[in-house]
């Protein structure tokens, strides 16, 4: 058997025959490849002629076929898989062989290449997930801190409902004790006037009666009847005397018991009542933030944001136009990235959508990774996802303008999820499908560059609400490979370790994403219960759906829901469906990790959720259906409402704090208020519908896939519902019916809130009865959706977008107006009130005020935290923080959009560059604030805007709320024009006051703001200007002369900044980073870094801080390049008498002439050994009379140029002897205008006159002192010392000009003070600084020039790096330094 | 780099499985297209006794192209010179795809037990073999004691 074997093998190939072609020397070989190239036979050596057509004309060996057939059948292998196909060249290897397409390279390449690439493959999927594992932490953070702000939140609200009830029972009691007092007074007033009067009235009679008798008596007897003697006579006249007088005397004072009890108040009552009524107010920390709500009283407290809301700024116009055409652009970018977003309809039908779905931190993850590989994609997607913010934030303008709920719920929708989300994964499942889409775009670009179809991204993975990441494990595909694995692994152990390996990989890459979701389920209720919501949510989607677009993404909530869903809706069946939905059900058979199989349950118990909200929404639609009434729908959509409300109850009564919840609520409210709804033309609806996917996605993830439903859903069931919640939405075109119903929402709204949480639960029913209507199975997520697919609606109209802008703007205005720290989210209050009051009018005012106050009043506990808090109070006033930010950014978005329509692109590596990670984007931000405040003076928002946008959404991950607010800040006030002066200045105290900034946020924040500092100088002029100045001064240097060099970069600006030549073209340089202030190696290796503060720093300070000072960059000239300006290997350096800085830019053999700020002025020489022509020149010297004094390396000799760069002289030559060189270096010249060189190859240093004449020499090879070994670079300092880098002696020695060595220091080494290859030196004033390849700063004394001299260490810099000093004081300023 | 050829697989497991008697070639563990070779002195020559190391290098078009072998071990032979270049026909022109290392290492002992004077390579070797070749193959046998045997 074993020879048969043998005869069935090919010689050649060591296998199995294949195709064997017979030699006429009877020898047979496999046709493809072994007889390629074939001349003679392999084993006899005869020559054969080739047939014509090639080794195939040879006759095929058919009894060896017979026999490998029989051999096949005897052993019962398989048939050779490849047989019948056909051999082609590898198109990596080159190899002939059976090539498929492999989908990393897109060639067609043989198996082995195609290992190697899957190879790759796993391992960049292995590295990635390494990035991926490092950077969850990051989600985790911010989900910590959102579970901490929940908690604050919480109990800031507890804190201050207890306050105000501890307020309330206060002012009851004092009321209560009051009134009764009064009343206790009251009475005994009463008692005793009633005593006195009676009293009185006795007496009265007593008198009466006395006299009565009295006078009868008189009447009687006092007659002569009787006797009475004279006294009794007089007694008695005296006694009627008396009497009369008394009669006549007595007046009763009427006015006293006629004087009434008055009670009189202090204080006008009405406005007691009122001040009752409005006895307290919860006032929000938001930056900025205008808004005042009235406590439980009715009584509306008007903010001073409402005022604004009429006042149309001009921008909004602008604004408009620019979405317009950023549309278009989006639209196009979209095409051209069509790879991205192929496959998946949606996108490329609203682009902005699918960009606005791009969570952020998915992006940006991701966006490393397209760096690396892609270079401009990054950028792309990040534009895109700018843009789909931007749309989105368009449509939300709309939105907001038109209906603030709706513009808030979107708003916090989408901000939320593209942040939060991953925490609420379960609410945002519903979102998910949108979502989806998006995210598989970047999935995909992870995988693959280009199109190609998504195996493992199929529509119904699960995918990560915010980042759309889908999850590996409920891919279909990946289930399977696991299983087989598995399966393999049971039949025989050996099986496959490809494949194994390369499912564990992923797995990882899911694994984060699984995390995520854990993270956001709190709890397991929570998480069923979102899995409810998201399986609603998602069936109606894929109800919606059209068929063609089952393929896109559905997020997360398991694309088993809707499969469900589809099915379900398609018949009652989907509780059959759920079973046989094959991908979601297994479970993962080999879970690599414990999280995995965490989710994997979680998943199934979602799906089964899932299912049965499908079940119930899709009786419901039917019902709907069924019904077309609003009315019966209305029933059955309530229940469903309110199981879901249930179930959100929960979920946000937990302490989890869902946001999401909080935003349901919200949701809810606006819904309610939409509820109320004028009624919307169903088409009109629809129309918006239709619109509102395609702007939505950009607004939220989320929103998109409801949109979508509600677009197609939207059909004729729904339309009843849709117009409720429409209605709202619809401002700018019903407008009027809007107000009214708005109106009455609002109030619903707020009497609801203010009364209790019971009316919220009712709110929320309500809006899940609207939701329901729609969608009935939605949940508060889908309430929210509604809200955000509204905003996008109106985007769509012109109007509505104007309007929204305006209001916008307004509320912007009010909002800094107002003063109130307005942070994110007081902007985002503001608008919505802004809104309010455009659409609605002056009572809306009031309206929106409170329905503000009350999102205010509970966000208000958790003030700087909280975004997350306002979120959930987005709904009501569009949820503020996050959602406002994703509002802003939105709107920021559009500035971008512009510059680029502007002409003024963003490199896309820039862009590319923003995006890796938190602080590179800042730092990109930073770059782009500048350019875009730079050139973009034309656009009033726009820059601001755009940086407020990408601060916006960098800030949530980053933990520094100041810097955001202060860039909301900013961009608020950009938006209006007018108040941006002011609000500047609130800005900059916000960022200084801000404390919670880390260092590098300050940094960055400082230069973001400096930059946008200088934008507005651009605009303003001097104030800002200051700004600016003290801007910079915070963000990039404390240097006093902070305004110069804020200045100066404005006028090197951008352009003058190249990347240091030499960091591109040695890694050894390179190892201090340009800009790294503290390493001035750095800016020795690079390019040139002109670490100007030695040019601004006059000799004033001492020379320590002097010195100091100079490590910083001042900035920073040319790139590795030829082009005027760019360097290549620059290797001298030298300040002419003007300040102009001139760079023996060697490679390129010439001179560059820099002015002090940087701006290449002119260049001369070229390649060669004429005169005026260089040779990789390496020192370069001016003396007094601006005469450029150049060290020719390669020509050995030494020229003078004069200083318009003509040949004067030159002299020297190859050699040893006195006035000959070898390899000159460095060149300097006194203020005798002797020149001295570093005879580098010589070890040696000759002096020589002005005109060429040699003087002298000192140095000998050695290690001596006194002695040189490959002296690189010299310099002679004002006090007439020559200080020589002694390079390979790692030392520097300073020489008197007579050549006597006064001094040696450094030695080889990394410490301070030691040296590695010394080569530049410059002396500054009468410090002397070394500069070299690494050498430090040196403290040390050095006697002759007393002063500091710090030791500067580098790490080992190579030897001879060819910069001259460029340190911070590279040349010394004003000649004052520098010795002539 | 490019996976490894099939071909290249095959022949050295079975070099590992089946090792030719005298000879052992073992990929390099870093390339495996480099393999160290030792070649035992084959009986009835002057290089008996002697363990020769070489090393032997497949070209990127192995099997189209013959392998590079080199002596490392010094070797005193008419057919392979100072620096272990070896003069044989199967390495250069007479090379074919259906030889495989065993064949190649074993011609490479043959021509160990078989010098040809003829075909020179060293040519001091090959004269001092073609005009004194007890001469020479005591110089071989002195070499291979000196440099083949002691390790």
């Amino acid at each position: 058997m074993e020879q048969f074997e043998q005869l069935l093998t090919c010689a050649i190939c060591l296998d199995r025959y294949r195709n064997p072609k017979l030699l006429p020397c009877q020898h047979s070989f496999c046709m493809e490849p072994c007889m390629d190239g074939l001349v003679k036979c392999p084993e006899c050596r005869a020559e054969h002629r080739i047939p014509y057509q090639g080794v195939q004309g040879f006759p095929t060996n058919v009894t060896l076929q017979r026999f490998l057939e029989l051999h096949i059948e005897i052993t019962g292998e398989l048939p050779d898989p490849t047989s019948g196909q056909v051999m082609e060249r590898c198109n990596v290897c080159s190899e002939k062989s059976y090539c498929s397409v492999c989908v990393h390279c897109e060639k067609k390449i043989c198996s082995d290449c195609k290992g190697a690439h899957m190879d790759i493959l796993r391992r960049e999927i292995a590295r990635i997930n390494n990035q991926v594992r490092r950077a969850l932490h990051r989600l985790q953070d911010s989900l910590t801190l959102v579970e901490k702000n929940s908690l604050s939140l919480q109990q800031n609200c507890t804190s201050v409902s207890e306050e105000i009830d501890e307020i309330y029972r206060r002012l009851n009691k004092a009321l209560k004790d009051r009134t009764e007092f009064l009343r206790g007074e009251i009475d005994r007033y009463l008692s005793t006037e009633l005593r006195n009067l009676s009293t009185l009235k006795e007496n009265l009679e007593l008198e009466i009666s006395n006299i009565q008798s009295n006078c009868d008596l008189a009447d009687k007897h006092m007659t002569e009847a009787v006797e009475w003697d004279d006294c009794e006579l007089m007694d008695a006249k005296e006694i009627f005397l008396k009497t009369v007088e008394f009669i006549r005397n007595f007046e009763y004072e009427n006015a006293d018991y006629n004087r009434r009890v008055r009670f009189s108040m202090s204080t006008d009552p009405n406005q007691l009542v009122l001040h009752v009524a409005g006895y307290g107010e919860l006032t929000i920390n938001m930056p900025h933030q205008p808004f005042v709500g009235t406590g439980g009283s009715g009584g509306g407290i008007v903010t001073s944001s409402s005022s604004a809301g009429l006042l149309q700024p001009p921008g909004p116009g602008l604004m408009r136009s620019k979405s317009d055409h950023r549309l278009a652009s989006q639209f196009r970018q979209q095409e051209e990235r069509g790879g991205y977003d192929r496959g998946y309809g949606d996108g490329s039908g609203d682009p902005s959508g699918t960009s606005g779905r791009v969570s952020p931190l998915g992006s940006r993850k991701f966006g490393e990774r397209y760096q690396q590989n892609r270079g401009g994609s990054d950028r792309y997607d990040q534009q895109q996802s700018r843009y789909g913010s931007r749309s989105g934030g368009g449509g939300e303008f709309s939105a907001e303008f038109e209906s603030p709920y709706d513009n808030d719920g979107n708003r916090p929708r989408s901000k939320y999820r593209s942040r939060f989300s991953r925490h609420h994964g379960e609410n945002a499942d519903s979102d998910n499908d949108t979502q989806g889409s998006r995210s598989v775009r970047f999935t995909e670009g992870q995988h693959q560059h280009k199109e190609r179809e998504r195996v493992l991204d199929t529509e119904d993975v699960a995918r990560g609400p915010l980042s759309g990441i889908t999850r590996l494990y409920d891919s279909p595909r990946v289930m399977k490979r696991l299983q087989e694995s598995e399966q393999r692994g049971k039949k025989k152990e050996t099986a496959q370790p490809a494949q194994p390996p390369q499912l564990q990989v992923k797995a990882p890459q899911q694994v984060p994403k699984r995390t995520q979701r854990q993270v956001s389920e709190e709890d397991e209720i929570s998480k069923i219960k979102r899995a409810n919501k998201s399986g609603t949510a998602a069936a109606p989607a894929t109800d919606t759906t059209t068929p063609s677009t089952p393929d896109v993404g559905r997020p997360v909530s398991e694309r088993v829901a809707a499969l469900k869903t589809a099915r379900d809706t398609s018949s009652d069946d989907r509780d059959s469906s759920q079973p046989s939905s094959p991908t979601g059900r297994i479970p993962p058979p080999d879970v690599s990790s414990p999280a995995r199989k965490a989710p994997g349950t979680e998943v199934a118990s979602s799906d089964a959720e899932s299912d049965d909200g499908s079940s119930v929404s899709s009786l419901q639609q039917t019902q709907r259906k069924t019904a077309g009434k609003p009315g019966s729908g209305s029933v059955s959509r309530r229940s469903s409402a309110s199981s879901d409300v249930g179930s959100h109850k929960k979920a946000t009564r937990s302490a989890s704090s869902d946001s999401s919840t909080s935003s349901e609520s919200s949701a809810a409210s606006s819904s309610v208020a939409r509820s109320s709804g004028t009624a919307f033309t169903p088409e009109e609806q629809k129309q918006k519908f239709k619109s509102s996917p395609a702007e939505s996605p950009a607004g939220s993830g989320a929103s998109t896939p409801r949109t979508r439903l509600s677009s197609t859903g939207s059909d004729t069931p729904k339309k009843p519902f849709q117009s409720r919640f429409l209605a709202s939405r619809q401002s700018a075109a019903t407008a009027a019916v809007e107000k009214s119903t708005k109106e009455e929402e609002e109030d619903e709204e707020e009497e609801s809130e203010s009364s209790s949480e019971s009316e919220e639960t009712d709110s929320e029913d309500e809006s899940a009865d609207e939701t329901s209507k729609k969608k009935p199975e939605q949940t508060t997520a889908n309430k929210s959706v509604d809200k955000s697919d509204i905003g996008p609606l109106l985007a769509r109209s012109a109007l509505a977008r104007d309007t929204s802008e305006a209001a916008r703007k307004n509320s912007r205005d009010d909002s800094s107006a107002t003063g109130y720290g307005r942070s994110r989210y007081g902007s985002g209050a503001d608008t919505s009130s802004s809104n309010y009051r455009p659409s609605y009018g002056t009572k809306d005012e009031t309206s929106a005020s409170s329905t503000g106050s009350k999102y205010l009043n509970r966000s208000r506990g958790s003030v700087d935290e909280d975004n997350t808090a306002s979120s959930r109070y987005g709904s009501g006033s569009g949820y503020t923080s996050r959602f406002l930010n994703k509002s802003k950014s939105s709107a920021g978005m559009s500035p971008d959009e512009e510059a680029d329509s502007g002409g003024k692109k963003y490199s896309p590596a820039d862009d590319s560059s923003k995006y890796p990670s938190g602080r590179s984007r800042y730092a990109a931000l930073k770059d782009r604030r500048a350019r875009l405040a730079r050139s973009r003076s034309s656009h009033s928002f726009g820059g601001p805007d755009d940086e407020e946008a990408e601060d916006g959404r960098t800030s949530p991950t980053s933990s520094m709320p100041t810097t955001y607010l202060a860039s909301r800040y900013g961009s608020g006030s950009q938006s209006s024009n007018e108040l941006a002066r002011s609000r500047s200045t609130h800005a900059l105290k916000s960022r200084d006051n801000s404390p919670d900034r880390s260092a590098a946020g300050t940094e960055k924040d400082g230069a973001a703001l400096s930059s946008w500092a200088r934008y507005l100088k651009n605009k303003y002029g001097n104030k800002a200007g200051n700004k600016d100045g003290g801007s910079s001064a915070s963000g990039a240097s404390s240097s006093p002369s902070a305004t110069t060099t804020a200045a100066r970069r404005l006028s090197l600006g951008l352009p003058l900044r190249h990347n240091s030549a030499s960091v591109e073209s040695s890694d050894d340089d390179q190892k201090n980073p340009g800009g790294s202030p503290t390493s001035p190696t750095a800016a020795a290796a690079a390019a040139v870094d002109f670490w100007l503060s030695g040019f601004a720093a006059a000799a004033g300070s001492s020379p320590r801080s002097q010195y100091l000072q100079k490590r910083r960059q001042q900035f920073k000239i040319g790139s590795r390049g030829s082009e005027p300006g760019c360097f290549t290997w620059p290797r001298g350096i030298a300040v002419g008498p003007d300040n102009s800085i001139v760079v023996a830019d060697s490679s390129n053999h010439r001179v560059q002439v820099f002015d002090a700020n940087g701006i290449f002025v002119k260049e001369f020489g070229s390649y060669g050994n004429g005169e005026g022509e260089f040779d990789c020149l390496a020192g370069v010297a001016v003396n007094r009379i601006g005469q450029f004094i150049i060290a020719d390396r390669y020509n050995h000799r030494i020229q003078v140029l004069d200083p318009s760069g003509r040949f004067l002289r030159a002299f020297g030559s190859q050699g040893t002897a006195d006035g000959r060189f070898n390899y000159p270096w460095g060149i300097t010249t006194d203020a005798l205008g002797f020149i001295y060189v570093c005879d580098k190859e010589n070890h040696r240093v000759q002096v020589f006159q002005s005109d060429g004449t040699f003087v002298g020499k000192f140095g000998s090879s050695g290690s001596k002192p006194g002695q040189l070994e490959h002296p690189h670079y010299i310099a002679v300092s004002s006090t007439n010392r020559v200080i020589v880098s002694d390079s390979n002696n790692h030392r520097i020695q300073i020489f008197d000009v007579n050549g006597r060595v006064l001094t040696t220091f450094g030695s080889e080494g990394s410490e301070e003070g030691q040296f590695k290859f010394p080569s530049g030196i410059e002396p500054y004033g009468s410090d002397i600084k070394p500069y070299g390849s690494d050498i430090k700063t040196y403290n040390s004394d050095i006697e002759p020039y007393g002063s500091d001299i710090e030791p500067h260490n580098g790490d080992t810099k190579p030897y001879g790096s060819d910069i001259k000093p460029c340190d911070g004081d590279i040349e010394p300023n004003g000649g004052d330094t520098k010795p002539f | 780099m490019t996976a490894l050829p099939r071909r290249i697989i095959k022949e050295t497991q079975r070099l590992m499985q089946e090792p030719v008697p005298g000879i052992s070639a073992v990929p390099d563990d870093s390339n495996a297209r480099y393999f160290h070779v030792i070649v035992t002195g084959p009986e009835d020559s002057p290089f008996e006794g002697g363990l020769f190391k070489l090393e032997l290098f497949l070209p990127e078009d192995y099997p189209m192209s013959a392998p590079k072998v080199r002596f490392i071990t010094k070797i005193y032979h008419p057919n392979i010179d100072r620096l272990g270049r070896i003069c044989l026909d199967i390495l250069k022109d007479k090379w074919s795809p259906a030889l495989q290392i065993r064949t190649v290492l074993l011609s490479i002992q043959a021509l160990l037990s078989a010098p040809n004077p003829d075909d020179p390579l060293a040519n001091d070797v090959a004269e001092l073999w073609k005009v004194n070749e007890a001469e020479a193959i005591r110089n071989a046998k002195e070499w291979t004691r000196r440099y083949a045997m002691d390790n």
